[in-house]
């Protein structure tokens, strides 16, 4: 099996590697893993509390090729989208764009599950930090 | 091949009992009792196959006994005086036997293909759950605890650590000294889940003993103990994975 040019450009020179503080209002992060071959994710973002819109975006994958790019990949399309338009991207799309053989396909469940359990996680914390405004609504 | 030999989420295969084609004696999954001839590849399973109740415990030795056995009778160059249908028959056969014979030799790919025959698709769990998560727009459920992901994730990042210090010839004894510590608890996590493992598979056998005598066994039960598997066998993944890149940087 060979790798696509676009996974090896992104698994060569992949974007926005690193981390954010974890305990911030504004990050959410999630850490998810595929079972099918012990990848682990960890995506996080940063979103602006007034306009919903993803500022941010870090991820740290442990995995093959593929994983990395998929997530290297979510990095650069949840950026300045708002967190329910990120919500819009599904798996397949990464698996078009990577041009990602059937085996692979893991990797980019990896990668929407990583969104999902990101934005999960700072809805969570909106909700959890502005109780009154929540109820307001 | 033509068309896929295993039929998958099927119940057990009962005995095969079609007539052989050439002598019309009732005939065995690889070849004519009677007169010996190679039959077409049947439909059945791997543990069918080779005449195996789908226990997960196995006489290793019987296996391999049977194994070379058939191999020989089977073999395409023992065929060769035979007609070009049966020389093509005895070639998917022994494709087949050999399939059979790697699976089912292997614990754990033996246990592997069992759920699957039982229904789970270890391959696609992630992308249902996701699909569930996605229409449903509720969280999704990780298929192993939280808490084994943070700490595969931890450790990863220690062992990165760890490559980049002996990239540019420096060792850390303490963060070396650490993921000692950790590789042993690792290998112990590891044979414990074999352990657990074994535990099921016993289960599963009495289970299914119970079936060939004759007693009921609830679906509720099967899927019970088939479930039970599956989740050891994603927990297994990662820490199999760990031991490995563990010792390539310990080592290396």
């Amino acid at each position: 099996m060979s790798y696509s040019d676009k996974v090896i450009d992104h698994y060569n020179n992949p974007r926005n590697v690193g981390s954010m503080d974890k305990s911030s209002a504004d990050v959410g992060t999630g850490l998810v893993g595929a079972p099918e071959c012990g990848d682990v994710m960890k995506l996080q973002i940063k979103v602006n509390r007034e306009t919903n819109v993803i500022e941010e975006a870090k991820f740290k994958t442990f995995g093959c090729g593929s994983a990395i790019a998929s997530s290297s990949l979510a990095t650069e399309w949840v950026k300045g989208k708002t967190v329910d338009e990120a919500l819009t991207i599904k798996n397949m799309d990464i698996v078009k764009e990577l041009s990602l053989p059937p085996v692979k396909i893991h990797c980019s469940v990896l990668a929407e599950d990583a969104i999902r359990a990101a934005i999960g996680d700072w809805k969570k914390k909106q909700e959890a930090t502005k109780p009154v405004a929540v109820e307001a609504r | 091949m033509a068309q896929p030999l295993t039929m998958i989420g099927a119940k057990p295969a009962p005995q095969e009992t079609q007539s052989c084609w050439s002598c019309g004696t009732m005939r065995a999954v690889h070849f004519c009792e009677a007169c010996g001839k190679v039959q077409p590849p049947a439909p059945v399973d791997y543990f069918a196959f080779f005449g195996l109740p789908r226990k997960l415990n196995l006489d290793a030795a019987a296996l391999e006994k049977d194994f070379y056995q058939l191999s020989r009778k089977l073999h395409p160059d023992l065929n060769s005086q035979a007609g070009t249908q049966e020389q093509e028959w005895s070639l998917q056969q022994s494709s087949l036997l050999n399939d059979a014979h790697r699976i089912l030799k292997d614990p754990i790919k033996r246990t592997q293909y069992l759920v699957k025959l039982e229904g789970v698709e270890l391959e696609e769990q992630s992308k249902t759950a996701t699909e569930q998560a996605r229409s449903s727009g509720e969280a999704k459920k990780q298929i192993v605890p939280p808490d084994l992901l943070e700490e595969v994730f931890e450790l990863n990042v220690q062992l990165e650590e760890l490559r980049m210090q002996k990239k540019i010839g420096e060792d850390d004894p303490a963060l070396i000294e650490e993921i000692g510590r950790q590789k042993l608890e690792l290998e112990g996590k590891r044979d414990a889940l074999l352990h657990e493992l074994q535990g099921h598979w016993k289960m599963w056998d009495g289970m299914i003993q119970r079936e060939q005598n004759g007693q009921p066994v609830s679906e509720e039960e099967r899927k019970y103990l088939r479930d039970k598997m599956v989740d050891v066998l994603n927990r297994r993944n990662y820490i199999r994975n760990l031991v490995r890149d563990v010792s390539e940087v310990l080592e290396n």
